[in-house]
C-alpha cells in the first residue's frame, strides 16, 4: 500500500517531533561550523620552520634511524662526532662534537678523537643527580652509545657500520647474544675512552669509508641516564646535545622542536662552493645556529594535502608531487611563471641514487657468467630503454644511468657510456640469437617481480612492451612491498626493480651492491659474483680517495657493464619548491641536521 | 536475558579460536619476512638467524601459536619492531583520534539518514522520494577519494573554511580538525544509509497491522510515526549497533589524507611494513569487536522485538 500523504495531513504534534529530529541532526553540524569560525591558531614563534615528511617516523632512537626521515628527525636533538659541511660540494666532513678531524695512526687502523669540552646534554628529568640539569658530554658517552648499537636487544639495523670493522665489537655482540643480555661494563678493545675527552677507535683493517660512518645518525651520542630512565619509551623522549629539543609530539606523525637553550656555540659556515655567494647562501655567514626558533615537522602520507599546504603557505618548502609537477615546473625545467610571480623558487639537486632491474644471478637461465647468459642479459639491457620512463614516470627529473655510480658521487665518470644501454633493437636481437634464443624462441617467460603500487605496475607494463619487441615475454608478478622484498631475498624471481640511495658520498657504497660477499640476504640482491670485481673492490677499500682509487672504480664499472647483472635504470634529480621567506635551502642528502641552517624571514611572510 | 547473553558469549569462543588460528596461519604463510626488515638493508644470514631466535620465530608453530594466545589473553603484544613503541600504547593512542572522527561522523550520518529515510518513505513515489533516491544513487556512485580530493581542494584550500591537513587535541581545535573529514564521511555514507532506512520503513508500511490501523481511522501521520517507525526499529538497530564497535578501527583513507593519527593508519602502516606484532593485535581486536557487535545486535533485537524468542 502506498502512503498518499501531504504535509497538510501531518498533525502538529508529529511536525514538532520531526523538527526535533532534524534539529538534533543539525546540532553537531552547527558545532562543526561554529568551531571552524571560532578556531584560533596556537601562537608560535614568527620564525618557525614548517616542513613535511612523506612517511611516518619510526621513533627517535638514533640506533633505529635507518631511513632518511627518521635520520632527519633524530638529527634535531642528537649529534655525532662529525657532520657534513652544509654548503661545500663535493661533500666534505667537518667536526660536530669532535674538536677536529681525528688523528689517524700510520697503519690507518687507529682513530683518536678529541671531544669538545663543555658540551651539555639537554636538561631532562633523567639527570637525577643534577636535579634535571643536563650534564657534560664525555668520551664514555660515545662508548656507551656505540655499545647500544651493538646490543642485540636493540636489533639495530645500523650495527653493520661497526660489525667486523671495530676490534672486539662483534665478539661483544656475540657474547651478549649468547648470554641473553649485554654487559655494558665489559670493555671492547677497539673502543676506548682514553680520558674524559679522548676517544680511541681501533679498526680491524684500514677503511677509507669509516669516517663517513661517524656522521651517520646511527652513531649519535645518547646519555645512558636517558636510555635507562625511559626504557622502552626512550624512542619518544630524545635527550641529546643537538640544536633542538622536543616540546610536543604525536609519535610518528608530528614533532614540534624548539631551540635548545644549552646548545653549543655553532656558527653558519662562512664559505661554500662556487656560486654560493651569488645565490645568497652566505648571507648568514657566522651567525649563531640554529637560525630558527622552532621546527614543526608533520607527516603527509598523501601528496595532495602536502602540495595544497605548501601552496597555502602552511609549509615553507616541499617536494613536488608527480601529479602537481606541471603546476610547478615549466617545460624548460624552470619554476612555473605563476609560482615565480609569488617568489617561489625551484631548488634542484642530484638525488645520489640509482634505479636498476637486477637479474637473479643464481638463476639457471638469466644468471651465471656463461657467455650465453651474459648475452641474454645484454640483449635485455639493450631492449629495456629507460629514456621513455624518464618522461613518463619522473617528469624528466632523472637521467639515464650508465653504471652503478650516480653523478655527484666521487668516482662517477661522466664520460663513460655503457655499451649495453639505450634502445638498440637490432643489436639486442642479434645478441639474443647468439645466446640461442632467436626472436625469443626457446626462452620461457621471465618472472619479473614488482610491487603492486600503480607506478610499478605501469613500469612493468612498459618493460613488457619493450621486451616484446625482441620476442622476450615478462611474467609480471606483483605483491606488497614486504612480500616483494622477501621474494627477492629468497631468489624467487628472475628479474626485479630496485633502487639504492647513497648512505655516504663514496662510490664504494654503490659498488658494494655487487660485491659477492654481500650477496643476499645482504645488499647484493642479484647475488652477482665476479672474482676480478671482488679483488678490485677489496683493493679499493684500503685506498684513500685519489686517482688510483678512482681508476679502480672505473674499471669495476666497466666489468659490471659488461657482465650486466643489472639493467641500469636512472639517476634521479630532486626538485624542491621553496617560499620566498625561506632562506638557505640547499639540499644536503647526507647532512640530516640541515634544519638548523634554514632561516625563516617573517617580514617576507604575508 | 542474562542467561541468553551468557550463552551468546560462550558460543563466540569457538569462533574466536577459529579467528586466532586463521590469523596465525595467514601470517606464517603469506606476508613478508619481518626478520628481513628488522635486519635492514645490510642484512647478513647470521643477523637474520639471531633476530628469528630472539623473537621466537625459529620455534615450532604450535609453540608460537601458544605464545600468540598468551598475548591475546594478556593484551600484551610487546613492542612494535617498526615504530619501537609498545603495541598497547599505539592502539590506545590511536583510539582517541579515530573515535573523534568516526563517532560524530557515524551518529550524524545515522541521524540524518533516518530523518531523510523516514521522510522519503512518507512521500513514497512522489517527486521528493524520486529526487532523494536519484541523489542517493549518485552519491553512492562517487568514490570517497573523489569527495576527499574535491573537499580538501575546494573547502579547505580555496575557501579556507577548514584546515587542509592536521590533527589537534583539545576543544575546539579537535572538532575543527575533524570537521571536513566528518562531513565527507557523512556525504559518502548518506546514500547507502538513506536507501537502507527507506526500505526498512517501506517494508513495514506493507504489513497487515498498518491496514488495520488505517481501518480503525487513525490519522496517517500517527500510523506512520507511532506504528510503522516503531516496528522499523529492528533492522535500523541491527544496522547501527553492529557498526558501533568497529568505529574504533578508524577510517584509513580519511585519516591518511587529513593526517589524523588514528587506528586505520596504524593498521595500514603495519601491513606495509610487515609489523606482525601490530597486525596480530589489530586483526584480533577487529575480530573481537565484530563478534561483540554481532552479539550486541542479537541481544538488542530481542529487546526491541518481543516476537523474537530467547532461544
Amino acid at each position: 500500500m502506498r502512503l498518499q500523504l501531504t504535509w497538510g495531513d501531518i498533525a502538529a504534534k508529529d511536525i514538532t517531533m520531526l523538527r526535533r529530529l532534524r534539529a538534533s541532526a543539525l546540532l553537531p553540524l552547527s558545532l562543526f561550523i561554529l568551531s571552524a569560525c571560532t578556531h584560533a591558531k596556537k601562537a608560535e614563534p614568527a620564525n618557525t620552520l614548517h616542513i613535511a615528511s612523506p612517511a611516518k617516523i619510526k621513533g627517535l632512537d638514533p640506533v633505529q634511524a635507518d631511513d632518511l626521515y627518521a635520520g632527519d628527525e633524530v638529527s634535531r636533538p642528537y649529534e655525532g662526532l662529525l657532520q657534513y659541511h652544509y654548503l661545500k660540494r663535493p661533500y666534505v666532513l667537518v667536526p660536530a662534537l669532535a674538536e677536529a678531524l681525528p688523528i689517524v695512526s700510520k697503519d690507518g687502523k687507529t682513530y683518536t678523537f678529541k671531544i669538545q669540552k663543555g658540551i651539555l646534554f639537554q636538561d631532562d628529568p633523567c639527570f637525577k643527580e643534577t636535579g634535571g640539569k643536563g650534564r657534560e658530554l664525555t668520551a664514555d658517552d660515545f662508548v656507551y652509545s656505540w655499545k647500544r648499537l651493538a646490543d642485540p636487544k636493540n636489533n639495530s639495523p645500523g650495527f653493520w657500520i661497526f660489525d667486523g670493522k671495530v676490534v672486539g665489537i662483534s665478539d661483544w655482540h656475540n657474547a651478549a647474544q649468547k648470554a641473553g643480555t649485554a654487559d655494558y661494563s665489559k670493555p671492547i678493545d677497539g673502543l676506548k675512552a682514553i680520558d674524559r675527552y679522548t676517544l680511541q677507535i681501533t679498526l680491524t683493517q684500514p677503511s677509507s669509508q669509516f669516517l663517513y660512518f661517524l656522521a651517520m645518525p646511527f652513531t649519535y651520542v645518547v646519555p645512558h641516564e636517558a636510555a635507562e630512565f625511559y626504557g622502552v619509551e626512550f624512542a619518544n623522549h630524545p635527550v641529546g646535545t643537538g640544536p633542538y629539543r622536543l616540546t610536543e609530539s604525536t609519535p610518528g606523525s608530528k614533532y614540534v622542536w624548539d631551540r635548545n637553550p644549552t646548545f653549543r656555540m655553532e656558527r653558519y659556515p662562512s664559505e661554500g662552493e662556487t656560486g654560493d655567494q651569488a645565490a645568497g647562501y652566505l648571507a648568514d655567514a657566522g651567525k649563531t645556529l640554529p637560525l630558527n626558533d622552532r621546527v614543526v615537522m608533520t607527516v603527509y602520507e598523501e601528496s595532495q594535502p602536502q602540495w595544497l599546504s605548501f601552496m597555502a603557505g602552511k609549509l615553507d618548502l616541499s617536494g613536488i608531487p608527480k601529479d602537481n609537477y606541471s603546476q610547478a615546473v615549466s617545460a624548460s625545467k624552470e619554476i612555473n611563471p605563476e609560482l615565480a610571480r609569488k617568489g617561489i623558487r625551484l631548488v634542484k639537486s642530484p638525488g645520489l641514487d640509482v634505479t636498476y632491474e637486477a637479474f637473479n644471478m643464481l638463476d639457471p637461465v638469466v644468471g651465471g657468467m656463461s657467455p650465453r647468459a651474459k648475452m641474454l642479459r645484454q640483449a635485455i639491457s639493450l631492449a629495456m630503454d629507460h629514456d621513455p620512463a624518464i618522461e613518463l614516470f619522473y617528469n624528466g627529473r632523472a637521467i639515464s644511468a650508465e653504471g652503478p655510480i650516480p653523478p655527484g658521487i666521487s668516482g662517477y665518470d661522466p664520460a663513460f657510456k655503457n655499451p649495453y644501454r639505450h634502445e638498440n633493437i637490432a643489436r639486442a636481437k642479434d645478441l639474443l640469437a647468439k645466446a640461442g634464443y632467436p626472436d625469443g624462441k626457446g626462452l620461457s617467460p621471465l618472472v619479473y617481480l614488482s610491487t603492486s603500487s600503480s607506478t610499478d605496475r605501469q613500469l612493468s607494463e612498459l618493460f613488457s612492451k619493450m621486451l616484446a619487441n625482441i620476442g622476450v615475454t615478462l611474467d609480471v608478478r606483483t605483491s606488497s612491498w614486504p612480500e616483494f622484498t622477501a621474494s627477492i631475498k629468497q631468489g624467487k624471481g628472475q628479474l626485479w626493480g630496485m633502487a639504492w640511495q647513497a648512505d655516504y658520498p663514496d662510490a664504494e657504497n654503490f659498488l658494494q651492491l655487487l660485491y659477492s660477499k654481500n650477496a643476499r640476504p645482504g645488499p647484493n640482491d642479484a647475488a652477482y659474483s665476479n672474482p676480478e670485481f671482488d679483488r678490485l673492490y677489496e683493493k679499493a677499500l684500503t685506498l684513500p680517495d685519489g686517482p688510483q682509487r678512482t681508476a679502480i672504480y672505473q674499471q669495476m664499472v666497466k666489468i659490471a657493464a659488461e657482465d650486466a647483472p643489472w639493467v641500469f635504470g636512472v639517476d634521479r634529480l630532486i626538485f624542491d619548491v621553496v617560499h620566498p621567506w625561506t632562506k638557505n635551502v640547499k639540499l644536503n642528502i647526507f647532512d640530516h641536521g640541515w634544519c638548523k641552517y634554514v632561516k625563516i624571514d617573517p617580514s617576507l611572510k604575508k | 536475558m542474562i542467561s541468553y547473553i551468557l550463552r551468546k558469549i560462550v558460543s563466540t569462543i569457538p569462533t574466536l579460536f577459529g579467528v586466532t588460528f586463521l590469523v596465525f596461519i595467514l601470517f606464517n604463510i603469506a606476508g613478508g619476512d619481518p626478520a628481513l626488515r628488522i635486519a635492514g638493508k645490510y642484512a647478513t644470514a647470521e643477523r637474520i638467524a639471531e633476530i628469528r631466535h630472539q623473537h621466537g620465530w625459529d620455534q615450532s608453530l604450535p609453540l608460537q601459536y601458544t605464545h600468540f594466545l598468551k598475548e591475546i589473553v594478556t593484551f600484551d603484544y610487546g613492542t612494535s619492531d617498526v615504530t619501537h613503541q609498545p603495541v598497547r600504547d599505539m592502539i590506545l593512542g590511536g583510539i582517541g583520534p579515530s573515535l573523534s572522527l568516526t563517532v560524530p561522523a557515524f551518529f550524524l550520518t545515522t541521524l540524518i539518514a533516518i530523518v531523510i529515510g523516514l521522510l522519503v518513505a512518507y512521500f513514497r513515489g512522489r517527486w521528493v522520494d524520486k529526487v532523494v533516491v536519484i541523489g542517493c544513487v549518485l552519491g553512492m556512485s562517487i568514490p570517497m577519494l573523489a569527495y576527499i580530493l574535491f573537499g580538501q581542494y575546494f573547502f579547505a584550500y580555496r575557501l579556507g573554511w577548514f584546515p587542509i591537513h592536521g590533527f589537534e587535541m583539545g576543544f575546539p581545535e579537535q572538532l575543527y580538525s575533524v570537521a571536513l573529514p566528518v562531513i565527507i564521511w557523512v556525504m559518502v555514507s548518506l546514500g547507502y544509509d538513506v536507501r537502507f532506512y527507506r526500505t526498512a520503513v517501506l517494508e513495514e508500511t506493507n504489513q497487515d497491522y498498518v491496514r488495520t490501523a488505517r481501518a480503525k481511522g487513525l490519522a496517517e501521520p500517527r500510523v506512520f510515526l507511532k506504528h510503522v517507525l516503531k516496528n522499523s526499529m529492528a533492522p535500523i538497530i541491527t544496522n547501527v549497533v553492529i557498526e558501533i564497535p568497529l568505529l574504533i578501527m578508524g577510517a584509513f583513507l580519511l585519516e591518511s589524507f587529513f593526517g589524523i593519527p588514528g587506528i586505520g593508519g596504524i593498521t595500514i602502516d603495519a601491513l606495509n611494513n610487515s609489523d606482525f606484532q601490530v597486525l596480530k593485535a589489530m586483526t584480533v581486536l577487529q575480530s573481537f569487536l565484530l563478534i561483540f557487535g554481532n552479539t550486541m545486535t542479537d541481544v538488542l533485537y530481542v529487546w526491541v522485538d518481543p516476537r523474537v524468542k530467547l532461544s
